[in-house]
């Protein structure tokens, strides 16, 4: 199929996912377009990080399509791996691995997938630790960097690939409260270059200053999808409006 | 010193053992790592098949796995052979592989489980991270689950090694010159059971305390990422 400009990058039409019994995605709709960035938010337990791990395949759908850079995610490997290597992932728990230094952390995929020799692998993994501000942490072992430098390392490692989108997994909710904003500076940073960006969040601050479209889920559907702005001042839906009041009001 | 005339049947009866012990080795690991995948999967045909291996082969006393693999080979090939040529009288796998393979099918028994443990604790968030970078399941298992599971797998493995050892002193049963063999063979000779076993006993633990600072350095390298944690 052909892609054109004005095609959306990441297409969700009626989604369903099931775990067992438990409908944790309901005709999920969504359209999100290069450039841009997507706030979601929820109480936990919406369907918010399903929703995000479906657009990387580490949930497979049950009913509806999921189109990524224009192709199908179906039960086809090959498409599965080339729409991964395009998507970056960046998760709650950091998932760094443990047994690699944090260079070797951002080396690994571009070596094993990219096939780059391991002079360009350091070269390149080099140039995104200095991108997230830790060049001089590259030698260390993830246990010894504290949460907030791991995470970063964990954005570098998903840059390394080069994606054209990035999928945040509520990447500041394992982190100490001073640790958050040297990860957000760099999510920002990442927006303003234009990176096409999904971030599961509760950091409403960040959602006010860089998202184009605020979602938010509940019990597995999309409750209300609009601009920060309107979504903020003048949400449409109770569930909405209730949800605000809890994060907000604090 | 009585021992001395014997030292180099002792020599050779020590390369015996080596011999068995790095054969049996490599199949043990590959038939642990078959194990535990094989457990770990959802197929359950697979998971069936490693569960009567685990089985029997923990189940069953070791010296008795050794001679029913090695007469049975043996008779088994000696019926067909004697099927083409009836003249054929016996035929046998050489003992040194029916030694080791006998013994490898136990270690990688108990090895089986222990890498099972093993790769369960390995952190399943590090396999997506690798499979939403793009890189292959089978690259995944190299690169990211084995060199966490080993870490994880290290000191059970450690025992499994010393028990392999050790089990090669069975291999004598079956006529192969090793260690225990030549002990024998120079006590009906000099009449000197308490020496020859003793020198026997000493080898075995030379090689098992070479085995056992091995494992420790071992353990020490595949911690060094853990080093200054906070």
């Amino acid at each position: 199929m052909a892609q054109t400009e004005q095609d959306p990058i990441i297409r969700l039409k009626n989604v369903d996912k099931f775990f067992g019994d438990f409908q944790a995605l309901k005709k999920v709709n969504l359209e999100v377009f290069k450039g841009q960035k997507v706030v979601v938010c929820g109480p936990s337990g919406s369907g918010k990080s399903t929703m995000i791990r479906c657009i990387n395949r580490l949930e497979s759908h049950d009913g509806g399509r999921i189109l990524v850079n224009g192709i199908e995610l179906n039960d086809s490997l090959r498409n599965i791996d080339a729409v991964r290597s395009e998507v970056g992932m960046v998760f709650q728990q950091f998932n760094l691995f443990p047994h690699l230094t944090a260079v070797g952390n951002l080396m690994l995929a571009p070596r094993l997938v990219r096939k780059k020799s391991k002079a360009e692998a350091r070269e390149i993994a080099m140039r995104y630790l200095e991108r997230v501000h830790i060049p001089e942490q590259a030698d260390k072992y993830p246990v010894q960097l504290s949460g907030g430098q791991q995470q970063r390392v964990a954005i570098a490692r998903a840059l390394c690939m080069n994606p054209e989108i990035m999928l945040f997994d509520e990447p500041t909710s394992a982190l100490d409260p001073e640790m958050i904003h040297e990860v957000l500076d760099v999510m920002v940073e990442l927006a303003n270059e234009g990176m096409t960006m999904i971030c599961v969040t509760h950091e409403m601050g960040f959602a006010r200053s860089v998202a184009d479209l605020t979602v938010f889920m509940d019990a597995g559907e999309i409750v209300e999808a609009k601009p920060p702005q309107e979504f903020f001042e003048n949400p449409e839906h109770e569930r909405t409006r209730l949800f605000l009041s809890q994060i907000l009001s604090h | 010193m009585i021992v001395v005339g014997w030292l180099d049947e002792f020599m050779w009866g020590s390369l015996v053992v080596l011999q068995i012990f790095f054969l049996a080795l490599i199949m043990a690991v590959t038939w642990g790592l078959l194990g535990a995948a094989a457990k770990l999967s959802s197929n359950r045909a697979a998971k069936l098949t490693a569960t009567v291996f685990t089985t029997i082969f923990r189940g069953t006393p070791e010296l008795l796995v050794l001679l029913i693999i090695y007469f049975g080979s043996a008779i088994t090939l000696t019926s067909i052979a004697q099927f083409f040529d009836p003249e054929v009288k016996f035929v046998d796998i050489p003992p040194l592989w029916a030694g080791s393979f006998a013994v490898s099918l136990i270690i990688g028994a108990y090895a089986t489980e222990t890498f099972r443990g093993a790769f369960q604790g390995v952190d399943p968030g590090t396999v997506e991270a690798a499979r939403s970078l793009g890189i292959s399941s089978t690259k995944t298992f190299f690169y990211v689950r084995l060199p966490q599971m080993w870490r994880l797998a290290l000191p059970g493995f450690g025992n499994h090694m010393l028990s392999l050892v050790k089990d090669t002193a069975l291999v004598s049963v079956i006529g192969l010159e090793e260690i225990l063999f030549t002990a024998d063979i120079a006590t009906s000779v000099t009449i000197q059971p308490f020496t020859m076993y003793m020198v026997a006993a000493l080898i075995y633990l030379g090689f098992t305390t070479v085995i056992m600072y091995g494992v420790r350095l071992m353990e020490k390298r595949a911690n060094r990422h853990l080093e200054g944690g906070r």
